[in-house]
């Protein structure tokens, strides 16, 4: 059953991630001005910590945008971002990049995976950026890689692998740092049926097991079906929002 | 800050990424050992022309040449200047030369035949020679008896006891030695009246040569001024100058060829710049999602910059030691030399060369990586993953 609020903005008695009047503009230059592309105009939004977040809405909505600022891998215009005690917006882009160290995983459509390193490899990159020693980030690699059900496939290259074997080595890269914020941006966009459905299980495992908060970009209603709240993006704003009732 | 465990650890990753890459590896590689193999090639004649002419303050010895003469065959001046020329203040020791070459223009093989006196050998060889083989006895006993310069046994591998033939003088090798000088290092040492005689000249008429040897060594300049003044009115006026200068003036061509090589080294070091910034630049275009998802991991620009210096770095070290290991080497082994008048230019290797190459394309190398390092980091992170 879903419980809609459109154009709810405080559904969250203890937000998380708050954006307030959160905007984005790209400025492409033209032969005869300067064109101005407003992906996210001045957008309120909350989310609860733990929560299982689908992002919907047509191309050109702000998904992505979105996405892009809450990973810290792109910059606000202007508005406030906030994930915990951190206002995004005001951090530098080293100060946002141990912070995404820490704090966020991130699952591409495209999985993203380093062509010339190991499926363990590519796992155990986010290990590399903190102070554990090998022995702990083997075992850690190891253990994100069985919770996605590929430790059978650590010294696999990812040509080797197929698409949605690609995908769940990609999660366990996102997870391996064990970041209470995960994002997914069409996670099963290039997947077939089954190695989507497979993804989405392991989406809803990390988000009840590991307690991870889960936003995902999705076209899919059967994907967005999964998530405990539905934010519907039009013209960079929330246009509704709908929240399954347990 | 920087954490140094995540620059040793993004480093290693780098390094571990480029093993990857084989075939660009392989390429650009090889591609750098060339470039330098000729800047080391490059060094060791330069190093071998400074050797060889390079004056020194501590220089004692002098060649007393006929004026106006610049060739072994056309240089002659009579044997019996030497007594007069020992009669010289200043003057140490005199023995009279007679040379003769396999060939008096510039060449890489070339055998100089220095025939000395069996007084002057025993006083003046015994002390710059250092016998490895057979021994000076041998070589008074024989009339044919030859004591060949190490390299040059090297280069041409004689043994004592072998025979050979050049500038239509044959020899039977009595004795093999090293020596500090690479003239000594490349000459073949006969008795003088043996090699006046294969010559066809008369024994005890003419020489080519005097080396002198001074008391001390700032008067070298004023002792070679006296000798010239001395037969400057005599039937076979002298030119004196210190064997380096005699050396640097006989060598003028390899000295000029060696400038040129110069140009060629700093080529060398300018192929290695481009190679490394364009197969860097090229892996770049192709690896800007690699970086883009490092970052995203939460990997900081430096680190990103770090890594494609470190690849640089990488690129560059292994060329360079592929390159200058195997310049290395090859001279080495190779024994070459470059011949001029009767005055040797070798091509030695040595351990400054090869570090002096390895540093050149280091810093040629990390060089060539640092504005595509300082733009690789400074990418958008959503772009490159095509997350937008």
């Amino acid at each position: 059953m879903i419980h809609d609020h459109a154009k709810s903005t405080s559904v969250a008695n203890h937000a998380w991630i708050r954006a307030r009047k959160l905007r984005k503009v790209y400025r492409k230059a033209l032969r005869d001005g300067v064109q101005e592309i407003v992906p996210l105009a001045a957008l309120d939004l909350e989310i609860a910590r733990g929560d299982f977040v689908s992002l919907m809405g047509p191309s050109g909505s702000g998904k992505t945008t979105l996405l892009n600022l809450l990973a810290g891998i792109d910059a606000a215009t202007s508005g406030e971002l906030w994930i915990g005690d951190h206002n995004l917006v005001h951090m530098r882009r080293d100060a946002l990049a141990a912070w995404r160290a820490k704090e966020v995983g991130i699952i591409f459509q495209s999985y993203n995976l380093v062509p010339v390193l190991t499926a363990f490899e590519n796992v155990e990159l986010p290990l590399l950026l903190s102070p554990l020693g090998r022995r702990e980030r083997t075992e850690r690699a190891m253990e994100a890689l069985t919770t996605v059900g590929l430790a059978d496939r650590a010294g696999h290259f990812p040509s080797q692998l197929s698409g949605g074997q690609e995908q769940r080595v990609a999660i366990a890269r996102a997870i391996v740092a064990r970041p209470p914020l995960l994002l997914a941006d069409e996670p099963t966009g290039d997947l077939d049926r089954e190695s989507a459905e497979l993804v989405l299980q392991l989406l809803d495992q990390l988000n009840e097991r590991e307690k991870m908060t889960i936003v995902m970009v999705t076209h899919d209603p059967r994907a967005a079906a999964r998530a405990r709240t539905r934010l519907f993006l039009e013209k960079g704003e929330l246009a509704r929002r709908e929240e399954a009732v347990p | 800050m920087i954490d140094l465990n995540v620059l040793v650890r993004s480093g290693a990753l780098a390094l571990r990424m480029l093993m990857r890459s084989r075939v660009r590896l392989v390429l650009t590689v090889l591609g750098i050992a060339t470039a330098s193999f000729l800047f080391t090639a490059e060094r060791s004649v330069r190093d071998g022309v400074r050797e060889a002419t390079q004056a020194s303050a501590q220089e004692t010895r002098l060649i007393v040449y006929r004026a106006n003469r610049f060739c072994p065959f056309t240089s002659r001046v009579p044997e019996a200047y030497v007594d007069e020329i020992a009669r010289i203040d200043g003057v140490a020791s005199v023995a009279p030369m007679q040379i003769a070459v396999s060939n008096c223009r510039a060449s890489l093989d070339v055998i100089v035949f220095r025939g000395v006196r069996a007084i002057d050998a025993e006083r003046i060889l015994a002390k710059r020679l250092r016998i490895k083989e057979g021994s000076l006895a041998d070589f008074l006993a024989r009339g044919d008896g030859a004591l060949v310069g190490s390299a040059l046994a090297e280069r041409r591998n004689l043994r004592v006891g072998d025979r050979f033939n050049s500038a239509g003088v044959t020899v039977t090798v009595a004795g093999i030695a090293d020596a500090d000088g690479p003239q000594d290092r490349n000459a073949c040492y006969v008795q003088l009246p043996f090699l006046q005689s294969a010559l066809g000249g008369i024994i005890g008429g003419e020489v080519t040569q005097f080396e002198v040897e001074v008391s001390d060594p700032s008067e070298l300049q004023a002792v070679a001024a006296a000798i010239d003044r001395r037969f400057a009115n005599d039937r076979a006026p002298t030119s004196t100058r210190s064997e380096r200068a005699f050396a640097a003036r006989a060598a003028e061509d390899i000295v000029t060829i060696s400038r040129f090589a110069g140009l060629l080294a700093y080529g060398a070091l300018a192929a290695i710049f481009a190679l490394v910034a364009n197969a860097i630049v090229l892996s770049l275009e192709g690896r800007a999602r690699e970086f883009a998802i490092l970052q995203s991991i939460g990997f900081r620009a430096p680190s990103i910059a770090w890594m494609i210096l470190v690849e640089a770095a990488g690129l560059s070290l292994c060329g360079a030691l592929i390159g200058a290991g195997t310049a290395q080497l090859v001279l080495t082994f190779g024994h070459f030399g470059l011949g001029a008048e009767g005055v040797l230019v070798e091509f030695r290797p040595s351990l400054a060369g090869l570090t002096t190459s390895m540093l050149a394309s280091l810093l040629v190398g990390v060089a060539a990586g640092f504005v595509p390092a300082i733009l690789a980091s400074r990418r958008g992170i959503a772009e490159g993953t095509r997350l937008a």
